[in-house]
């Protein structure tokens, strides 16, 4: 996997080949601009100007179409943007039911459980715009999770989290991925999320 | 789908949609009337008269007063019909043929004793004659015989005869279910009855219309031998408004009935203005469907990244287009019923102006407006849907 018209880079993924499976947790480990988000961006299938191949279950992702990448995205990937990408109009509660909704995954209560766990019950009817970041995240988590997934990719999900909250924010992730199988791939750009990483690649 | 919608209501504007919708009702409401107009009030200048087509002339010699005493002047030689059908407007020629006996015909109404009076038969090759072929044939040995009438003949009974008599007004329905009884009196003395069955009126022909197959019969038993020289013709034209024909017609001293010219003419203009109504309708429509495009396609880019996070976290396309095309299609059936009502409603008040000028003109009933509501009301829902789905693929491929 290649950028467009450059060359010089030293990366464990891009020029490599490199496969991630189910069942296993990964670490992407980035500075800045070396192309994370570009990369998130291609496996969602947000973009596509990249050189190279990429494979989910050995079909090219280019052959995908509009169909394919919604299912993929409704069954079989989930995704915590960077830039959260949630709706400000909509409260936190609102914006995890729009996806609930969509998928019927979970239940009412088992979402309810998790504002509590992650210390924003009290903000569940809160407006989305006026939670900090910090508490944002938590709310994307809990949309990105709200569906089936073969795989989470979750791009910098603790940047604006202490440590406890990261925490609890790590296992309960961790706790519905091995639920269902899937694998994890977590980006960091330089606070990371603490957990057992069975591999880290250097972007 | 609530949450969506909820999101996705956001920049509508209620002063475009207002607008929009009635631009629309405007525009669909002049098209839907036009069209049920033009349904309506054709028939008045149309009716009853499919028997002998408009493209046919009724063709006879001007009478002079040399021809009045000669008894001969009027009647079409075998080179006159052959001139005639030399000429370039010419389709084709057929003559009348009048009957050589004496015919009476008389009618019963019941307890109002009886009436009689003395006709006489005509008739035209029936290929000319523009009726359901069932009704319109005769048969050497049936006992009764197919007849059309001149409509005036109705309203001289209707307005003249039974008024003066105290007699009921007939309808022309109730004249078809009536038996004329028919008597056919030969010159040699011979005579028989029939019954006598109408089957419509003509504006056209001041003539009792019967079958061809009737009167080559009937002139074979009551009047053999008897010479019958046409005194009419009628003359299938290929265009009826070409001067050629008035021109021949002015040249050779022959008179045409023109009456039905005139229905013609003016069913024509009928068409014409009603065609204009409609497109002036026509184009308000289009005009509001641009309005409602415009409004949605601002709506999608105000909404742009809204509706790109939701197909990001796998809303697919349709289910992000969905509640706009809801909201166009709404509008749509909302106009069209709107329209189709007040239509009934306008058309309430010239039906009744109609059926005083034109008492026997039944309106067509609403389905043209329906039909044509429908259609176009499909038509643009189709043509909304498909522009929002391609506005929010557009959304997909970020070329928006």
């Amino acid at each position: 996997m290649v950028f467009a018209l450059r060359d010089d880079i030293e990366s464990d993924v891009w020029h490599k080949e490199v496969a991630f499976e189910r069942g296993h947790l990964y670490l992407v480990e980035a500075d800045s601009g070396t192309g994370k988000s570009s990369l998130c961006s291609y496996l969602v299938g947000y973009r596509d100007d990249y050189q190279g191949i990429i494979c989910f279950d050995g079909t090219n992702v280019r052959n995908y179409k509009v169909k394919d990448w919604v299912e993929i995205r409704k069954r079989s990937l989930a995704y915590l943007f960077q830039e959260l990408r949630l709706f400000p109009e909509l409260t936190a509660y609102e914006n995890v039911a729009v996806k609930n909704n969509l998928t019927g995954f979970k239940k009412r209560k088992q979402i309810e459980e998790w504002f509590g766990a992650l210390g924003i019950g009290d903000k569940m009817h809160e407006k989305i715009g006026r939670m900090s970041f910090g508490q944002q995240q938590r709310v994307a988590m809990m949309r990105a999770l709200a569906q089936p997934f073969d795989f989470l990719l979750a791009d910098e999900p603790v940047s604006h989290l202490d440590d406890e909250n990261g925490r609890v924010m790590g296992e309960i992730m961790m706790e519905e991925a091995r639920r269902q199988g899937a694998g994890v791939i977590v980006t960091s750009i330089g606070k990371r999320m603490m957990l057992d990483y069975e591999k880290i690649f250097r972007l | 789908m609530t949450l969506v919608w909820k999101l996705l209501r956001r920049h509508l504007s209620f002063p475009q949609l207002a607008g929009f919708f009635l631009a629309n009702l405007l525009g669909m409401l002049i098209v839907l009337l036009g069209i049920q107009f033009y349904f309506d009030v054709a028939p008045a200048f149309s009716r009853g008269d499919s028997f002998i087509r408009s493209d046919y002339l009724i063709v006879s010699k001007r009478i002079g007063v040399m021809g009045a005493m000669s008894g001969r002047g009027s009647v079409f030689s075998p080179a006159d019909i052959d001139e005639i059908r030399a000429q370039k407007f010419c389709k084709s020629v057929g003559a009348f043929t009048a009957s050589q006996y004496g015919v009476s015909a008389s009618m019963g109404i019941e307890g109002m004793g009886y009436m009689s009076t003395d006709l006489f038969f005509e008739s035209v090759p029936d290929r000319y004659v523009d009726t359901d072929s069932k009704e319109w044939t005769f048969k050497a040995g049936d006992p009764g015989v197919p007849i059309i009438l001149p409509r005036s003949y109705l309203a001289i009974y209707n307005f003249g005869f039974s008024q003066s008599r105290s007699l009921p007004k007939l309808s022309e329905g109730v004249v078809g279910m009536l038996d004329l009884n028919v008597r056919l009196r030969g010159r040699d003395g011979r005579e028989g009855v029939m019954k006598g069955k109408i089957v419509g009126f003509t504006d056209r022909l001041n003539t009792i219309l019967v079958p061809e197959s009737f009167m080559a019969w009937s002139n074979g038993v009551y009047a053999p031998g008897a010479d019958a020289a046409p005194t009419r013709l009628v003359v299938e034209v290929y265009n009826p408004a070409d001067d050629a024909i008035a021109r021949f017609l002015q040249q050779k001293g022959y008179d045409t009935e023109a009456d039905k010219l005139d229905a013609g003419k003016t069913t024509y203009f009928l068409r014409v203005v009603s065609g204009v109504v409609m497109g002036v309708g026509l184009l308000i429509s289009l005009l509001s469907f641009y309005i409602l495009m415009l409004s949605i396609y601002l709506l999608v880019q105000k909404n742009s990244t809204k509706l790109e996070n939701l197909l990001l976290i796998g809303y697919g396309p349709w289910r992000v287009g969905l509640p706009y095309e809801v909201l166009a299609v709404g509008l749509n059936v909302l106009v069209l019923l709107l329209a189709l009502g007040l239509v009934s409603l306008l058309r309430g008040y010239y039906l009744d102006m109609l059926s005083l000028l034109f008492p026997q003109v039944e309106g067509a009933g609403m389905w043209p407006a329906c039909v044509l509501g429908i259609l176009l009301c499909l038509v643009v829902s189709v043509l909304n849907v498909c522009a929002i789905q391609a506005k929010v693929l557009s959304i997909w491929k970020h070329k928006a």
